[in-house]
């Protein structure tokens, strides 16, 4: 199915309540094709977040426009979901299901009725996970991480043009990982794709933008370079945990990497990575503070 | 900023031919139910064997109704409630809830079948017109056997669909099987004490499976009264009432209002055939 529509999501004073709990609060975003990460500790809003863009769950106020349609309007939900891959952060499976099975069965819901073209987009997702030769296994039999990828396997079905993804990777070998930044990095090329994580070398390695949320708010929205321009000069190593720093931990140096908002002169200054820019962000950095500096 | 996109299958062709595909494959996944292939085995070896005992005494071999209807609804249970889990990614798909529910009813057409298979076995051995079925014409004798093995086999797996979409409780079919199975033996017995007791009567007919006869032996006969055309719309009714009311679950905007008021005249509609099979057909009780 062809369409000509705008390619963007986006939010406008958009909240989400749960009974007295505020799980999202005035959130204004736009979003283009490419990957944009979703960083935040627990409970900051990330699932609720692309729940809204994944039209699992209504605003409580606010719009929410995905491909120009807005989410609340069953029509328009439906068409949608016609273009959406989403990647729940918990997924179950049914008892009997083979990994081709399951994301055939979703397939189907996706309007793939037709066997022979369903059966071999079915086994371009399996392949494009890793999963090719494991077809015929019962999911039941699988590890965690096997798992984890027939799940992302029924979200990139149809290559959509925007795939909500919550914590893909987790649970996923290093070598797979890398191979799902570039699957990921090859759709983004066209589509919206919308990552939430903990694992901020995953936001490093595949992310141009990067949107931080506090407490149901956004803390942080832009570049992921511009962020971690923000911890230049604040990361330092020490032979001990410096009082002066905001986060200090023991590296597998045995020395002690130390990340504080105040500069520190005549320290062993280190590039700051992306870790270090969230948890300064998360420690207090004023928006507005400029870099201290390069590092030395 | 405007894009061209394309994107999911693209031989897209909506709700209708998917609804099609979909009802195949939930087929395909309830035949192999080891629930429901216990059922038929169960029910068509009760049908092809001489079940005097049972038949010579209510004047029906109910062994379909509680396999095929009982142990179906089970099956329809389950089937229904194994993607729960994946709700959350079969939740945003395309395809809305009410359709997915449609495709599990289609399902009991299996058991249906069965039944119908059930009631020519269980023929062979007391065909219509045969004493055992008491003092009713020919052709309400062929509405009660349709009624007692051929509609509880339809009922029994569309009820478990309703229960599946709505109770949480993974154990809700089979308690669901025992009430019914205990409510209609129970309310075999106020017409066995007060046969002519209009509100024993009732009793025995608000249930979704009647006995109309009992026989102590081949000669005395009790027809209890009532009429047996009515209540097959009384089971009918509630044959739609369940479909209706799993296809409420999950119905958006759209459709929701049509399916409440098609679930209100269903309601009504059984309401109006229960009364009518109370004071239609047999006034009262014949022994013969």
């Amino acid at each position: 199915m062809t369409a000509s529509i705008s390619s963007s999501i986006s939010l406008r004073g958009v909240g989400r309540a749960f009974g007295a709990t505020r799980a999202l609060a005035d959130v204004d975003l736009d979003l283009e094709p490419g990957v944009i990460g979703l960083l935040g500790p627990n409970g900051a809003g990330k699932t609720t977040l692309l729940r809204l863009l994944a039209t699992a769950l209504p605003p409580s106020e606010g719009e929410v426009r995905v491909l120009g349609w807005v989410v609340d309007v069953p029509a328009e939900r439906t068409e949608i979901r016609r273009r959406l891959g989403y990647l729940p952060q918990e997924v179950g499976f049914p008892r009997g299901f083979t990994a081709f099975g399951f994301v055939d069965y979703i397939a189907l819901l996706k309007e793939w009725a037709e066997p022979t073209s369903r059966h071999a987009e079915v086994r371009r997702v399996l392949d494009q996970v890793g999963l090719a030769d494991l077809t015929t296994r019962r999911i039941r039999a699988m590890s965690g991480g096997q798992r984890r990828r027939v799940a992302l396997a029924q979200a990139l079905l149809g290559s959509p043009p925007v795939l909500i993804l919550d914590e893909p990777t987790t649970g996923v070998d290093p070598e797979q990982r890398v191979t799902l930044r570039t699957v990921l990095a090859e759709i983004a090329r066209t589509s919206v794709v919308v990552l939430s994580t903990h694992q901020t070398e995953d936001v490093a390695a595949l992310c141009e933008r990067v949107v931080v949320l506090d407490r149901g708010r956004i803390r942080y929205d832009g570049a992921v370079t511009e962020l971690v321009d923000r911890a230049a000069g604040r990361v330092w190593l020490a032979d001990r945990p410096d009082p002066q720093a905001t986060v200090s931990w023991r590296t597998g140096t045995g020395r002690y990497r130390n990340v504080g908002i105040q500069s520190r002169d005549g320290v062993e200054h280190v590039e700051p990575s992306l870790e270090d820019a969230y948890l300064l962000l998360r420690g207090g950095l004023p928006d507005s503070l400029p870099s201290a500096g390069a590092a030395s | 900023m405007t894009a061209t996109l394309t994107a999911g299958p693209a031989d897209r062709v909506g709700h209708r031919s998917t609804f099609v595909a979909l009802a195949a494959r939930e087929l395909r996944r309830f035949v192999v139910n080891p629930v429901l292939l216990f059922a038929v085995v169960m029910s068509l070896w009760t049908a092809s064997t001489d079940q005097a005992e049972v038949v010579l005494n209510v004047a029906v071999n109910p062994y379909p109704a509680i396999f095929l209807g009982g142990f179906g609804m089970v099956a329809t249970y389950w089937l229904t409630r194994s993607m729960r889990n994946s709700e959350p990614v079969v939740g945003v798909a395309p395809i809305p809830e009410p359709v997915r529910t449609a495709a599990l009813c289609v399902v009991a057409i299996v058991p249906l079948l069965c039944g119908c298979v059930c009631l020519f076995l269980s023929l062979r051995f007391y065909p219509i017109g045969s004493p055992v079925y008491g003092d009713f014409s020919r052709p309400t004798q062929a509405a009660i056997l349709v009624g007692q093995m051929v509609i509880p086999t339809l009922g029994g797996p569309l009820l478990g669909v309703a229960v599946g979409r709505w109770v949480r409780f993974p154990g809700a079919a089979v308690v669901l099987f025992l009430v019914i199975f205990g409510w209609v033996n129970l309310a075999i017995w106020p017409p066995l004490t007060r046969p002519d007791s209009a509100a024993a009567s009732a009793l025995r007919l608000f249930s979704p499976f009647a006995y109309w006869s009992f026989a102590d032996n081949r000669v005395d006969v009790t027809t209890w009264h009532g009429s047996p055309w009515f209540f097959l719309g009384w089971q009918l009714a509630l044959c739609a009432i369940a479909v209706l009311v799993a296809l409420l679950r999950g119905a958006d905007s759209r459709i929701r209002p049509q399916v409440a008021r098609a679930l209100w005249v269903a309601a009504a509609v059984a309401g109006i055939m229960l009364v009518l099979a109370n004071v239609a057909g047999a006034t009262h009780t014949v022994s013969a």
